[in-house]
């Protein structure tokens, strides 16, 4: 851990303390980072950022509030923490708001997550617009005479934080992390003009695709979305792109936090225990994975961080339930949000699958659209590929998928063996069947 | 309130200042100067001197041009739940972000130290951009005289809490007692006062106070175990006086007929149909279907459908499309965008032809034209893009009536709740949170939840028919996304008539 965030910390909940807080817990951030991009064969943008934030939770008088500053002068500091306290002192009360028992502190994983880079300090100007200059070099050359324009950055940073609570939690991390996105905008029929993108990001450099790699798929998505039509309405199966699923799990996963359930708003609040989608589908969310990009030993509530299976088999297992939601509802807390989620791949890939359908849409990207976490209705625009005999024929666009989710997941029918590597949700490309897309 | 004891207070407590303002129940703070000029210099010490010294850092290796943006933003939120207002959450931001501009390249740097140290590494940063041997010198700057579109009589800081927790509490009170069917209600008060400078090397020195807040009520109603929840907000670059009891009490009554309506609501079709848009709100139309496209940065490297299409006609002649600084307390209303240029009225489309883009400073230098005075940032860790303000339809000659009576079927849109169009395509959605069905001319039974697309262009050429109601958005809670950089904006259009767009039902 920083020593010098943790003593600041530790110096901020002993000002609390002071200014009459009967409990606080404090988290400070700190963060360099970089980012080159370029465009035209000459940088764009290069822009060299050094935040650093101090949060704290003030619990006083049975009240609550939270306040974040970005100055960490001990002088300024001292009057922020007593003012909050003062503050805090005018809500209404909430019997509800405390520090976790500490209880939750314990069993905490001593494991190396490896979330760091050994090798960072030693990236150097030079090799991140080497970086930036060979994503674009590649788009361009593999966009070939479509190309009207290509954008290629590299980011990289490193970011420390520390959590320290009044009543005895103490943790930190540090984590680095480089990323690469290009994105190409192509001449198509008229005036459309489609742009399509790839990206990757990692916290080793070395799990980092090459840049020429980025750059040619970027092209490739793009040329891909060439010649788009809306086709007439018709029930189809659908493939959802491993990168692309977040958008749709992100709605069912809504309907499994704390707060919704509590405060009514969630279609899945009585589910616990039943079956809400076929048993393709196994939700895990992951915390100890090593080298994972949500990785992290404890959460925002200082409490232990363990791999839990959300959805096993197609039946809810658990919610997504922190310290202050697990009390007003009185149920034993989880956890306040995923870390990694990872849904477990299956054997066959995208084409292959594709060749046994026959007939269906892949979908590659998303528009509009939302997820009502209420009811479950959701209605999202599609974009992507229909293919038959089970090769991509025509680029499709305009078109849209829509439903309720208590329906939709049961209607999954396998997984592809194909998880997104550069998030934190690892997601393979998933396949359902008999879903109505609409068009024309 | 004495000049020399305040900044002596200052320079050990600069930010002791802004947590004070979080909301604080009175105190010194109260006392602090509402008017936007010297604001930095009185509270930070930033002198003319300081930014000539650092302006010529970002300009050590050439450029053509560069500017300081510092930034002293102060951000509250009143949160009730479960019928209390029981928690508060406060941010202070301070800093300044500097650039360096060489014809469309951009260096940039910041600090959250507003010490000549840290500004002067920053300004280095921002000048690797260029790369040439001889430093540009700053112009002498001069302060830009600004209109005042949204003053702020008394601070955000200078209402006392014991102002704001009953008003944020009657919410609750006024809702369940519009209904026995409501369950649950939320509701939030944020507000923001923003204080920037903008300092640049070609001679410009502005400064601003941009106020933004919002009131929201969202409630959750449940009838024969289904349950359904809406919401609504009023909001704007408002006094704290705006939100007056009348106003929470139509806030309410929006919000539970919104939920209560959808306890009835049918299936959404599916496909191709007519679709009348509601006054209001529903202008995220325009935003999405042709606001975007129409920013500079996206034509000036030809990636926006639009690029090639100024002077050209898009849209019948009625067609009049704004975007505009200048209207009084909207969420985008600007006295001056973050470049330092002026806040102004910029023609989108006029009469059916297309007329101009949104530019900043780079794109107005690649055009040869002036800046409109859309060069936009979220705060000063960000770079300058050309955004959207308000955006909006000028009305027509129908009635509201007479528009919806001319569908023989289609859907008729009364809210929406977001929207995202890709620029190159111009295709473009967004998602209906309240709706009716049109049927013979008549609104029928109540939809909701439902995705609508079109393609910009495509739905420009089919407006046609407009009514004389245009309204503006109420609500100040709009943000709009791009390039991960969020800022408020505006919209509004009068009931219209778009005579095809894509419907994502379910009832194909």
């Amino acid at each position: 851990m920083n020593k010098e965030l943790f003593d600041l910390a530790s110096w901020a909940i002993e000002n609390a303390k002071k200014a009459g807080a009967a409990a606080s817990r404090v988290a400070i951030d700190r963060e360099r980072s970089v980012e080159i991009s370029y465009r035209e064969h000459k940088p764009e943008n290069i822009k060299e950022a050094a935040k650093r934030s101090l949060s704290i939770e003030i619990f006083a008088d049975g009240r609550f509030s939270g306040q974040t500053t970005s100055d960490l002068r001990k002088k300024a500091l001292e009057e922020f923490i007593a003012n909050a306290v003062r503050t805090t002192r005018l809500l209404a009360e909430d019997p509800y708001r405390s520090l976790p028992d500490p209880h939750y502190y314990q069993g905490r994983s001593t494991a190396d997550l490896q979330l760091t880079d050994p090798a960072y300090s030693g990236y150097t100007p030079e090799e991140r617009h080497k970086t930036a200059r060979a994503m674009e070099e590649a788009c361009l050359e593999a966009g070939g005479d479509k190309v009207i324009s290509v954008t290629a950055q590299a980011q990289d940073g490193e970011n420390e934080s520390v959590l320290l609570a009044s009543n005895g939690f103490e943790g930190g991390q540090s984590s680095t992390f480089y990323a690469g996105v290009a994105s190409m905008t192509a001449q198509d029929e008229g005036e459309r003009r489609p742009n399509g993108y790839h990206y990757a990001v990692a916290i080793r450099r070395s799990e980092m695709p090459g840049p020429e790699e980025i750059g040619r798929t970027a092209a490739r998505n793009t040329l891909d979305l060439l010649g788009a039509a809306k086709i007439k309405t018709e029930t189809l199966p659908v493939i959802i792109r491993n990168q692309d699923v977040s958008r749709v799990l992100s709605g069912l996963l809504a309907a499994m936090y704390g707060a919704n359930i509590q405060q009514k708003r969630s279609f899945l609040a009585d589910k616990r225990g039943q079956k809400i989608a076929s048993e393709v589908l196994t939700v895990i969310d992951d915390p100890l994975l090593p080298g994972g990009l949500g990785s992290r030993t404890f959460d925002n509530d200082g409490m232990a961080a363990r791999r839990r299976i959300m959805i096993d088999k197609g039946v809810l297992n658990e919610f997504f339930v922190d310290w202050y939601y697990s009390r007003k509802l009185g149920w034993e807390p989880t956890t306040g949000g995923p870390a990694n989620l990872l849904i477990p791949p299956g054997s066959r890939s995208v084409a292959e699958i594709m060749q046994e359908l026959g007939r269906g849409i892949y979908i590659t990207g998303f528009i509009g659209g939302n997820s009502n976490s209420t009811t479950g209705d959701s209605s999202i625009g599609i974009l992507g590929k229909l293919f038959e005999n089970g090769v991509p024929v025509q680029s499709v666009a305009e078109m849209n998928i829509a439903g309720n989710h208590l329906e939709f997941w049961h209607k999954l029918i396998e997984a592809a063996n194909d998880p997104w590597p550069y998030s934190s949700w690892r997601t393979p490309s998933l396949v359902f069947k008999e879903v109505v897309v609409s068009g024309v | 309130m004495q000049a020399v004891s305040r900044r002596s207070f200052l320079k050990t407590s600069a930010l002791g200042l802004a947590s004070g303002a979080l909301i604080l129940d009175g105190g010194w703070l109260s006392h602090a100067n509402g008017a936007a000029m010297d604001y930095f210099a009185a509270e930070f010490g930033i002198s003319d001197g300081l930014c000539e010294k650092v302006l010529a850092k970002a300009l050590a290796r050439g450029g053509d041009f560069a500017d300081l943006f510092f930034e002293h933003t102060i951000s509250n939120y009143l949160i009730l739940e479960d019928g209390k207002v029981n928690r508060a959450y406060g941010e202070v931001a301070l800093g300044v972000g500097i650039r360096t501009v060489k014809g469309d390249q951009v260096g940039y740097g910041y600090t959250q130290e507003l010490e000549e140290k840290s500004m002067l590494a920053a300004a280095a940063t921002a000048a690797t951009i260029a790369d040439g041997t001889t430093a540009t010198l700053p112009v002498k700057f001069s302060r830009v005289s600004l209109a005042d579109r949204y003053p702020l009589k008394k601070l955000y800081s200078a209402v006392p809490l014991s102002d704001k927790l009953p008003l944020v509490q009657s919410a609750n009170d006024k809702c369940f007692a519009l209904s026995g069917e409501i369950i649950k209600v939320n509701a939030t008060l944020n507000d923001q006062q923003k204080r920037i400078l903008i300092v640049t090397s070609d001679g410009v020195k502005a400064e601003d106070l941009q106020p933004n807040s919002f009131l929201a009520a969202s409630v959750t109603a449940e009838r024969n175990g289904r349950r359904e929840r809406a919401g609504y907000n009023f909001g704007g670059r408002r006094e704290f006086s705006f939100y007056t009891p009348a106003l929470v009490d139509e806030l309410c009554k929006e919000a539970v007929s919104r939920v209560l309506v959808l306890f009835d609501a049918v299936k959404p079709p599916a496909g191709e149909m007519p679709v009348v848009f509601g006054p209001g709100v529903t202008g995220i139309l325009l935003h999405e279907a042709i606001g975007h496209g129409m920013e500079a940065d996206f034509n000036r490297k030809k990636i926006s459908t639009f690029a090639t299409m100024i002077g050209k006609k898009v849209a019948e002649p009625f067609v009049n499309i704004v975007d505009d600084a200048t209207n009084e307390r909207l969420p985008g209303s600007l006295n001056v965008d973050d470049e330092g240029t002026p806040g102004q009225k910029t023609l989108l489309v006029e009469n059916g032809i297309l007329t101009s883009y949104l530019h900043d400073k780079i794109s107005a230098r690649h055009y040869r034209v002036n800046s409109t005075g859309s060069g936009r940032r979220q705060s000063y860790e960000h770079f300058v893009q050309p955004r959207m303000r308000n955006t909006y339809m000028l009305a027509g000659p129908a009635s509201p009536e007479e528009v919806i009576g001319s569908v023989q079927k289609g859907i008729y849109i009364k809210d929406v709740s977001n929207g995202q169009v890709k620029i190159g395509e111009g295709d473009f959605a967004f998602y209906v949170s309240q709706g009716q069905m049109i049927e013979d001319g008549k609104l029928t039974a109540p939809i909701k939840d439902v995705n609508i697309m079109g393609n910009g262009p495509k739905m420009l050429a089919n407006i046609t028919m407009l009514a004389n109601d245009l309204q503006m958005n109420r609500g100040g809670a709009g943000m709009c996304g791009k390039g991960g950089q969020g800022v408020p904006v505006g919209f509004g259009q009068p009931t219209c008539r778009v005579q095809s767009l894509t419907v994502g039902g379910t009832q194909a």
